[in-house]
């Protein structure tokens, strides 16, 4: 049996593609059969992300719509063993997503995968509702900013009341913050929300804080997910963050401002 | 002084802040989950009452809320007509500006200072 992940936010551009594509490579690295997802029916861009989109027969869609089988929409990622991508359709709109059909396609990936990880669309429309419906656990993407935060709160609310798991009155779903776009020197100018202001205000554990990285663009431009960059720190943060998904103890990085000699800012600026 | 130098006069505040109206904004939404939004009712209700007794254009009722950390405030404002006279003029005539409808009635293009405005803009 798999875990299912669900990557959500409520807000859009906040950073869960980059997060999904990070976290699958990150586990799939370590050697977990991984899968990820891509559930923005109609706005496809984790294949652009993962560096798969050449590669894109078939999709989710018409795999739920029985039009082709799993294995032929499932991509095997090129640089990483036990690494999927399961695309999603571009022409096709969300009302696609029927309960059976990602209930079908999800029972079918977890005889075969350690982690299933479903990138939600932004909202909490149909496709957000059904990305996050058979989660065991949620990883909440927010950016230290008001709207952000709100949304979080709001899809928490959702998650803890029309999950597949509160609606059964199972154990509920796990949830953890992935605070994105973390910038700690304007933090300690007092212009952006601290993490343990967002962490008092959502009241969730912190898996982890990604800084704000010219790195995301770079990784973005050629599809390789950020965490191969090792020498990013945002690359280095999202390893850690998966390290400390899977149980291990990792101090946090990356969230005070890194002190700025001339040399280390040649150095990070080749980095 | 600027605007840009009113936002940067205190820039510690400005997270401070942030996290404050969090605070306030979401402990109302986090309560008012569980129950159905019921200001629409409740409006339609009192109106229903006042109606009962007062000729009230539905046009001008104001509901306002304000979210505070400690308390609320529900503001409920209705314009009681001063003669019955006075409502039957308002709306006897199509042509006038109807009272309380000013946003619309200024972005009509058609007529006086605002027509001539977008023609100014235009050249
Ligand atoms: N840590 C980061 N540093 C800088 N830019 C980032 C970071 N995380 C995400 N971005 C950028 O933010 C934008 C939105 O990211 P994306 O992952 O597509 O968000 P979402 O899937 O939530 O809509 C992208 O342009 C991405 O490159
Ligand atoms: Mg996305």
């Amino acid at each position: 049996m798999s875990k299912i992940i669900v990557m959500t936010s409520g807000k859009g551009g906040v950073g869960k593609t980059t997060s999904s594509a990070a976290f699958a490579t990150g586990l799939a690295l370590r050697g977990f059969k991984t899968v990820v997802i891509d559930f923005d029916v109609g706005l496809r861009n984790l294949d652009l992300v993962m560096g798969c989109e050449r590669r894109v027969v078939f999709d989710f869609i018409n795999v739920i719509n029985g039009e082709a089988k799993l294995n032929q929409a499932l991509i095997k990622d090129k640089r990483i063993e036990n690494l999927y991508i399961l695309p999603t359709s571009q022409t096709r709109d969300k009302d696609a997503l029927t309960r059976e059909g990602v209930e079908k396609v999800l029972n079918e990936l977890s005889k075969d995968f350690d982690y299933i990880l479903c990138d939600s669309p932004a909202g909490i429309e149909r496709g957000a509702l059904m990305s996050l419906y058979f989660a065991d656990h949620a990883i909440i993407v927010t950016n230290p900013e008001v709207s952000s935060v709100r949304d979080s709160d709001r899809i928490l609310g959702v998650l803890n009341s029309r999950s597949r798991r509160a609606e059964q009155g199972l154990e509920p779903v796990t949830q953890q913050l992935l605070l994105t776009r973390y910038d700690p020197e304007r933090v300690e100018k007092g212009e952006m929300l601290k993490v343990d202001d967002v962490l008092e205000i959502l009241a969730i554990p912190l898996l982890g804080v990604i800084p704000e990285s010219q790195a995301v663009l770079r990784a973005s431009n050629v599809g390789m997910p950020v965490i191969l960059d090792e020498v990013s720190n945002a690359g280095l943060a999202y390893s850690d963050a998966v390290g400390r998904f899977l149980g291990e103890d990792i101090e946090h990085r990356f969230v005070t401002p890194q002190k700025k000699g001339l040399f280390s800012r040649l150095l990070r600026r080749s980095a | 002084m600027s605007i840009f130098n009113f936002f940067r006069a205190a820039p510690r505040a400005s997270a401070v802040q942030a996290k404050e109206r969090l605070q306030i904004v979401m402990a109302h939404e986090r309560a008012g989950r569980s129950g159905p939004d019921y200001l629409p009712m409740l409006q339609q209700e009192l109106l229903a009452v006042i109606a009962k007794y007062v000729n009230i254009d539905e046009n001008k009722v104001e509901v306002k809320l304000d979210r505070g950390g400690d308390c609320s405030t529900l503001e409920v404002n209705i314009e009681l007509p001063a003669r019955e006279q006075a409502k039957a003029a308002a709306t006897a005539k199509p042509g006038d500006k109807p009272a309380g409808n000013d946003d619309a009635a200024a972005k009509r293009p058609a007529g006086g200072a605002v027509g001539n405005a977008g023609a100014k803009k235009r050249i």
